[in-house]
């Protein structure tokens, strides 16, 4: 693409076109040459007359001067003449005059040198005839004219004259000639200048002719095109605005005829198939209506379509196109065919006929005309179609409007379910609510469940304890009422015997009374020992065989006298099932055979008793029936309880302890078996004891735990359920829990998950170091009593591994072993049996010993009294202070303990500071916590660097250094603690109730009015404070010298004895003291009690009387956590 | 993607935004902010039961904005998972806490304050034997210590007691460290200067490791404590107390709350800080105090 065609001419900014502004210019010109070489002309006219008048002027001068000279000639002839004076008066006139005379002719001919000369020639020939003329005056004068006429006649004089006359007469002729000659010049001048001005003038009436044509031109040129802007004016103003196609061709023929005098005209339109149209036509024969086309290419029209030029025909053929009137028809002289052309296709055709001839003028505005038909034609069809396309928008709007309609009323019932989806969801949210609610609820009953079922497990063990003491008791008691019943039994069957037979017969009956009843109470505490033996665990069980033959043997003798008695029949069978013998304890087995037999003759008046002795299931079955009374159904339970008969009355009829058959079932369980009955009123019992043919050790509860424990110490025993070794990971916060009672362990790993500690159970020693090794826990809670080794030994083999040593360790213990286990590094120690608050106390203790481990220090000084006032300089809540004087006590205190930061004095007694570090480096026994080095000593430059290699910083012990190490170790500390992650940093505390923050907390009340002290511990109480009171500020000091740890004291100033600011003075001298919260109770009104108050060293001041709001807010900002 | 908890059809929002985190109401559509806004109720209330720290009356926006930044930092898809942990979980508390409050500080922030404190409040206080100033809501207690160092350097810091107080432990317990990170400590420089420090703020610090720990003169000055302008009370007669920028995320009735603990800790013709974007104006309390540096926005109760 070349740009070039397409640059428009910028427009001109010149005044005139450029042939007009070359006309004018030459004519400037020719002015300015004209007026010039006038102006020379004149000139020299001037100067030509100048001349003449100087050459008059000249020539007036010489005249004068010679008429003076004869004036002076003429004065001395006169005088010589006369001698009269008065001749003389034209000479001396003329002398006067002569000077003069001269001198203005020099100056007038100063520019001619010929003429000057001649002047200088004549001067002197004046000069002598002046001369000359005044001697012979001389000489007339004294009389001697004689002299005088002598004088005249030697003719010298008179040669002078002539001379003179001759020289002037030369001047003279020198000055015509100049005059002459100026005035040829000047004529020449003239001469020419007229010519100049003659040309001049014609070639200004060339130019003005030229200068008249060209306006005369642009003239004609702005007219038409004025004209043909009207026209076009006219013609656009016409087909503005919304005008069809059909009317554009009669506006624009309208147009034409009317200002261009058109005669006839048609305007084609050309269509899309390149065909012409007939659109409009004006004054057209009847041949040619609108809407008559053209085809392309065809007769001229066709052509000038074809060529996209506009032709103008001129003469005519005949009839070629008809102008029609009523009056008849003529046929134009020259026709316009102009095809009108937007952007390079044909739009449009305009054909119109004139009658008069075109010029150029015209035959353009055809041309642009056309080109604005085709315009309007072409926007005529744009804006057809835009209407086309608008109605097509319009119809797709309103189609849209219509789904819009159809969407809004499909959204209103859409909004009306969401409406009716959100009237459930409300409902869902408020059961879920309810749920919620009744979730909390149901939570809290768990909890409370819980803490029943915690409190039943406690009440039952301590009713298991008192169970045993009570067996224990009754074992005793038993024991303790069998002897001086033995010995009363032995005295009264000595007195029934009557050896001396000095008793009556009554007094034998009593006496065998007294035996009867003794022997009762022995059976009676026998079996009770036995019961409580059983129940107490503390019967043994000795297997051995026993053959059931020689068992019935010896039961038939013992029953057959007591049969013979009542007179019952007594039979013993062993049924041909039953083995041989049996593994069981006889002593045992017997017992419970001969009790049941026994019961069987007591409850049993006619009939008899029959053993049975079968087997089934492997069982051996011992089966006592007899013919009694009978039991009822309802009443079986019963009889194995202690202490129990069938039937109370029954108890009177027929005597017993009632014992015997619970004796009988706990045996029966020793044994491994069960003892069960069969009876109905009337009919008859048969109670049956099955054995297992082997012995199965069946024990009390206490019993198989140790045997386990003798079996196998070294096994390892399965862990509680529980345990969350599976679920550790390296930041959990975990306890290890070694403990051999599984309910005990119990207790504990459900008191670790409540506070929030993964639990891990061993319960042996063994198992308890290795869980230690290989998942090192945050704590310890260790047992002393392990089957294995002792506790004490755990927490040694603890202390002594570098892995483990740092780990805090709580022992718990059925016996005091309280000193040596805190001697061995345990943080603490609780004696069993502990209760729960106990042992959170002990967790939690462990908590903050773990979480505060990081903040150990170790001070190296050997100085004793610095070394207790660094201790004392660092100590703080988080810090722990070890203190050690030499080099060999810290290298023992390293290598038992982990600190995290040590301060080292360089100078220390035997080992140097320097030497330590080097001993520590060197071996892996010691741990390595970063040294400051805090000495008096100035360092040279190479004890720098070689402790620079151990050591972080190196403070010089001065006025400041105690504030600078404070900072150094603050500072490190902490930076210790940030770089831990963060599940190992100090542990987020207060997370629980805002309200917890009095639990626990003791506040001193320092108060002689009851009535205040009242009220104070009334707010304070509720809310878990405890309140101690003191009722002045004597009072006040002793119970906190007394029992430290108060965390907040109210001190009341007005008080007998001693008063609030004095009582806080003291307290303030006291450096234990100096941090202790105080909080003054002032009177209102006195406002300089307040400043009073805090001068003492009160901390805050609350007037009375006490806002409880007030007071609860300052108290909770005092109390420090 | 994990399974929603319940039925789509019961919560139609839940899906569209598993962050939790919500624009804040449009009229247009008040039915579906609902869910959410009850679920933090909700949560706000257990807090408040649980723990006994009260955010209800907490500005709505913000508090929904942290809330969300919450739920990201917990995995929990909905305010009602995070309900079910805090109330399980202590130690989940202790940490949303650090949502829920909006701990940024910086020592001498806003340096025309200081000024305005220096220039205009300090000679009002020279003439006081005792004085008490209360840092409500002091963060990490960077303004707590500025204002240490400006009492110091007025020679009033021997008679003054500092409270600074905030709900939030652990930022409690970090301002009573007083150690901050040296690169910060040295942006504060600036600001000391530009509040009309008389010395260098290195006077006051001890850098090493990092950190610097300001001077124990200025931390003995200084109570730290728990007090809640939600719950609690007024607890002294103080002569200033600069609450700055924690009204800001109260709502009405909570400033309005807020700032007449505030008016009754302060003693008579006692002087009032707030935030730069604070003001009385339009509160309750506003008849109760004149405007004394309205640029620097202290206020004096009359």
């Amino acid at each position: 693409m070349t740009p070039t065609a397409a640059t428009p001419e910028p427009r001109s900014r010149a005044w005139l076109p450029t042939p007009s502004l070359a006309v004018l210019v030459a004519a400037i010109l020719a002015v300015c040459v004209i007026a010039w070489l006038s102006y020379r002309a004149l000139k020299a006219r001037a100067e030509a007359a100048d001349a003449v008048n100087h050459t008059n002027a000249v020539q007036d001068a010489l005249h004068r001067y010679l008429s003076s000279a004869k004036d002076a000639e003429t004065g001395q002839r006169g005088f010589l003449l006369t001698g009269d004076e008065h001749y003389l008066e034209p000479y001396h006139l003329a002398i006067g005059a002569l000077a003069a005379e001269a001198d203005s002719i020099r100056q007038l001919t100063a520019d001619n040198p010929a003429q000057q000369r001649r002047l200088e020639m004549l001067a002197p020939i004046v000069t002598f005839k002046l001369d000359e003329l005044a001697r012979t005056i001389a000489h007339k004068r004294r009389g001697d004219g004689d002299a005088a006429l002598q004088i005249v006649r030697d003719d010298s004089g008179k040669l002078a004259m002539d001379k003179i006359r001759q020289t002037v007469e030369e001047m003279l002729a020198g000055e015509q000639m100049l005059l002459t000659f100026r005035t040829q010049q000047w004529e020449a001048t003239v001469t020419w200048s007229s010519y100049v001005m003659l040309g001049s003038g014609l070639v200004l009436l060339a130019m003005i002719c030229m200068i008249a044509v060209l306006a005369s031109r642009d003239f004609r040129a702005v007219t038409a095109e004025d004209w043909s802007r009207r026209v076009q004016l006219a013609l656009t103003s016409q087909l503005q605005g919304d005008v069809r196609l059909e009317t554009i061709g009669e506006k624009v023929l309208g147009v034409l005829a009317d200002n261009l005098g058109a005669r006839v005209g048609a305007v084609y339109a050309v269509e899309p198939n390149a065909a012409l149209r007939r659109v409009a036509g004006h004054a057209l024969a009847a041949s040619g209506e609108p809407g008559a086309t053209v085809a392309p290419g065809e007769g001229l029209t066709g052509q000038a379509v074809k060529s996209q030029r506009t032709l103008h025909l001129r003469a005519l053929p005949a009839h070629y196109l008809e102008i029609s009137s009523a009056a008849g028809r003529s046929s134009p002289r020259e026709l316009v065919i102009a095809p009108g052309v937007v952007d390079g296709a044909v739009q449009s055709v305009t054909e119109v006929g004139f009658l008069h001839a075109l010029d150029a003028t015209e035959l353009t505005l055809l041309e642009r005309a056309s080109q604005t038909i085709a315009r309007a034609i072409r926007g005529a069809r744009d804006r057809n179609r835009l209407e086309d396309l608008l109605g097509e928008v319009q119809r797709q709007a309103e189609e849209l409007a219509a789904q819009q309609e159809e969407l809004r009323v499909s959204n209103e019932e859409l909004e009306q379910q969401a409406h009716a989806l959100q009237a459930s969801q409300t409902q869902l949210e408020n059961q879920q609510a309810e749920l919620e609610q009744t979730n909390v609820q149901l939570e809290e009953q768990a909890r409370s469940l819980a803490r029943q079922r915690d409190e039943l497990a406690r009440a039952s063990a301590e009713l298991q304890r008192a169970n045993t003491v009570k067996s224990q008791f009754l074992a005793n008691m038993s024991h303790e009422l069998r002897t001086p019943l033995n010995s009363s039994l032995i005295l009264a069957k000595l007195l029934s015997d009557n050896r001396d037979g000095n008793l009556t017969a009554e007094q034998i009956r009593f006496a065998q009374t007294i035996y009867a009843a003794g022997n009762d109470l022995l059976t009676l505490i026998n079996d009770i020992l036995d019961l409580s033996k059983i129940e107490a665990g503390m019967l043994d069980v000795r297997p051995e065989r026993v053959v059931l033959a020689r068992l019935g043997d010896e039961l038939t003798r013992t029953f057959q006298p007591v049969a013979a008695h009542k007179g019952l029949a007594l039979a013993i069978r062993i049924d041909p099932t039953a083995p041989a013998h049996l593994e069981t304890d006889p002593a045992r087995l017997s017992q419970i055979l001969k009790n049941l037999l026994s019961n069987a003759f007591k409850f049993t008046e006619r009939g008899g008793v029959t053993l049975e002795l079968s087997a089934a299931d492997g069982r051996v079955r011992f089966a006592v029936r007899d013919t009694g009374i009978g039991i009822a159904h309802d009443q079986h339970h019963l009889i194995f309880e202690a202490f129990r008969q069938a039937d109370g009355a029954s108890n009177r009829k027929f005597g017993g302890t009632g014992l015997g058959l619970s004796i009988s079932r706990d045996l029966a369980r020793l044994l491994g078996g069960e003892l069960t009955i069969a009876s109905a009123p009337g009919k008859g019992s048969t109670f049956t004891l099955a054995l297992p043919g082997t012995p199965a050790v069946i024990a009390p509860p206490r019993a198989p735990l140790a045997v386990a424990d003798e079996l196998a110490p070294a096994r390892p025993v399965a862990p509680p359920p529980t345990d969350d070794r599976d679920a550790l990971d390296a930041t959990s916060r975990s306890l290890l829990i070694i403990e051999d009672d599984p309910a005990f362990a119990r207790v504990l790993c459900d008191l670790a998950h409540e506070l929030e500690f993964k639990a891990l159970v061993a319960t042996t020693a063994e198992d308890g170091l290795a869980l230690a090794r290989r998942h090192p826990p945050s704590a310890v809670v260790l047992d002393v009593g392990l089957p294995d080794r002792s506790g004490l030994a755990v927490l040694d083999s603890l202390k002594r591994d570098a892995t483990t040593r740092h780990i805090p360790v709580h022992v718990v213990s059925g016996s005091d072993y309280a000193r040596s286990a805190l001697e061995m590094g345990a943080v603490g120690y609780a004696l069993k049996p502990v209760d729960r608050d106990q042992l959170i106390d002990a967790i939690k203790h462990l908590e903050s010993k773990f979480t505060q481990e990081l903040r150990r220090v170790l001070i190296v000084e050997d100085d004793a009294v610095l070394r207790q006032s660094t201790a004392r300089l660092l100590a703080g809540d988080d810090v722990e202070t070890t203190t050690a004087a030499s080099a060999e006590q810290a290298l023992t205190l390293l290598n038992t303990t982990t600190f995290d930061c040590m301060v080292l004095d360089l100078a220390l007694p035997g080992r140097s500071g320097l030497e330590l570090l080097e001993d520590m480096a060197s071996g892996d026994q010691y741990g390595f916590p970063p040294v400051i080095v805090y000495t008096g000593r100035s360092l040279s430059p190479g004890e720098i660097r070689e402790l620079e290699r151990f050591s972080r910083s190196i403070i010089i012990k001065g006025a400041r250094s105690p504030e600078r190490l404070l900072d150094e170790v603050t500072l490190f500390l902490h930076q210790v603690e940030s770089r831990l992650p963060p599940e190992r940093q100090r542990m987020l505390r207060d997370a629980r109730d805002r309200e917890a923050v009095f639990d626990g907390r003791r506040v001193l009340v320092v108060e002689d009015d009851v009535r205040n002290v009242f009220a104070l511990s009334s707010v304070l109480e509720p809310r878990g404070a405890r309140v101690e009171i003191a009722r002045n500020g004597r009072e006040a000091l002793d119970h906190l010298r007394h029992k430290p740890g108060v965390d907040l004291v109210l001190m009341d100033i007005m008080m007998p004895e001693m008063d609030g600011l004095e009582a806080t003075r003291e307290l303030r001298k006291d450096p234990q003291f100096a941090r202790l919260p105080i909080i003054a109770l002032t009177a209102k009104a006195m406002s300089d009690d307040r400043d009073k108050c805090l001068a003492a060293g009160a901390n805050d001041y609350i007037a009375k009387p006490l806002d409880v709001d007030k007071l609860l807010s300052l108290a909770r900002i005092w109390i420090r956590a | 993607m994990t399974a929603p908890d319940r039925t789509p059809s019961a919560t139609p929002v839940r899906g569209r935004e598993p962050s939790g985190l919500r624009e804040p109401p449009r009229p247009d559509e008040p039915g579906l902010d609902g869910l959410d806004d009850r679920e933090l109720e909700l949560l706000l209330g257990a807090i408040y039961h649980i723990y006994h720290h009260d955010f209800r009356s907490y500005a709505g926006a913000s508090l929904r904005r942290r809330i969300g930044a919450a739920l990201i930092h917990f995995k929990c898809q909905a305010i009602a998972q995070l309900h079910e942990r805090v109330v399980r979980e202590p130690v989940v508390f202790a940490e949303l806490l650090r949502f829920l409050t909006v701990q940024v500080s910086d020592m001498f922030r806003d340096p025309t304050y200081f000024r305005a404190l220096r220039d205009h409040v300090v000679p009002y206080l020279q003439t006081y034997a005792a004085l008490k100033v209360w840092v409500a809501g002091c963060a990490t207690g960077e303004e707590a210590y500025s204002l240490a160092i400006l009492l110091h350097e007025a020679g009033l810091l021997d008679r003054t007691q500092l409270y600074a107080t905030d709900i939030h432990p652990e930022s409690l317990r970090a301002a009573h460290d007083g150690i901050y990170a040296t690169e910060r400590v040295a942006r504060w420089s600036d600001n000391y200067r530009m509040a009309g420090g008389r010395a260098s703020l290195s006077d006051y610090y001890s850098a090493a490791y990092g950190g610097a720990v300001f001077d124990r003169r200025l931390r003995k000055a200084i109570a730290f404590a728990d007090h809640s302008l939600a719950t609690d009370s007024a607890f002294g007669e103080m002569q200033l107390v600069s609450c700055r920028n924690v009204l800001i995320y109260f709502e009405r009735p909570l400033q309005d709350r807020a700032i007449g603990v505030l008016r009754e800790s302060l003693c008579h013709r006692g002087f009032l800080g707030l935030g730069l974007k604070e003001t009385l104006r339009f509160t309750a309390a506003a008849p109760a105090f004149t405007e004394l540096v309205p640029d620097a926005r202290i206020y004096q109760k009359l």
